[in-house]
């Protein structure tokens, strides 16, 4: 899978970046970013997450080739 | 008068959500009058010199724009189910924004006011709040700091 994040995320990933482990759901993909990466839980608890430009749920079954975004709270205006 | 509507609703499709450039508000204004609209509201978000006690230099946004443009879309058709509006439209700047430039405009257009406000108010709200579009602060001192804008947060509409 392909991972895309945005805005402040980037303070703490590479804006983009594949992953090979086997995940099996965005609430798996959350919790093992938010190990890798400490600093980002917090935003990471609060962030979106969208495939196909379509947001999904912590349920969402992660196929292997999903481009997935990860988007913290939106802060136009 | 059937014709005229259609045409006005054609424009409104044709303004894109996301601007990489400056907003011309002048040009958008000119666009939202409607022959049934007594009451015309703009809204226009600039960028402020200061916040929260720091002095800005100037914004930055970032956008998932095919994202965003759908969802601007959206809040706009939900706007149109929810109020007599003749016209709305709302347009987000992207990239760099300096001091006193337009961040954000939203017009509505109705019958009378009440609506215009109303719709208006509903739109920037959730713009602000839903739209995959991210704000990044950078103040004089060198330092930076995205998001932030949230200091209003009434429940939404």
């Amino acid at each position: 899978m392909k991972i895309q994040v945005f805005a402040v995320l980037k303070d703490h990933f590479d804006k983009e970046f594949e992953l090979s482990r086997d995940i099996k759901d965005i609430a798996s993909l959350k919790a093992y970013l938010s190990n890798q990466n400490t600093g980002a839980e917090g935003i990471l608890q609060i962030s979106r997450f969208a495939v196909h430009n379509e947001f999904v749920d912590l349920d969402y079954a992660i196929k292997p080739n999903d481009t997935i975004c990860i988007f913290p709270p939106s802060s136009g205006g | 008068m059937i014709r005229s509507a259609y045409s006005l609703q054609a424009a409104e499709a044709e303004i894109p959500a996301l601007s990489a450039t400056p907003l011309d508000v002048v040009a958008l204004l000119a666009q939202a009058h409607h022959p049934e609209a007594g009451a015309v509201v703009l809204f226009s978000g600039e960028v402020r010199n200061h916040n929260q006690g720091q002095d800005v230099d100037y914004l930055e946004y970032e956008a998932h724009e095919a994202m965003a443009e759908k969802m601007i879309a959206e809040i706009i058709n939900d706007a149109h189910a929810k109020w007599p509006l003749k016209i709305a439209v709302a347009q987000h700047r992207t990239g760099k924004v300096a001091i006193g430039e337009t961040a954000v405009i939203v017009i509505t257009s109705s019958a009378h006011r009440h609506e215009a406000y109303e719709a208006n108010q509903y739109i920037i709200h959730r713009i602000k709040h839903e739209a995959t579009i991210w704000k990044c602060e950078y103040f004089t001192d060198g330092s930076k700091k995205w998001g932030g804008n949230c200091s209003c947060c009434p429940p939404a509409l």
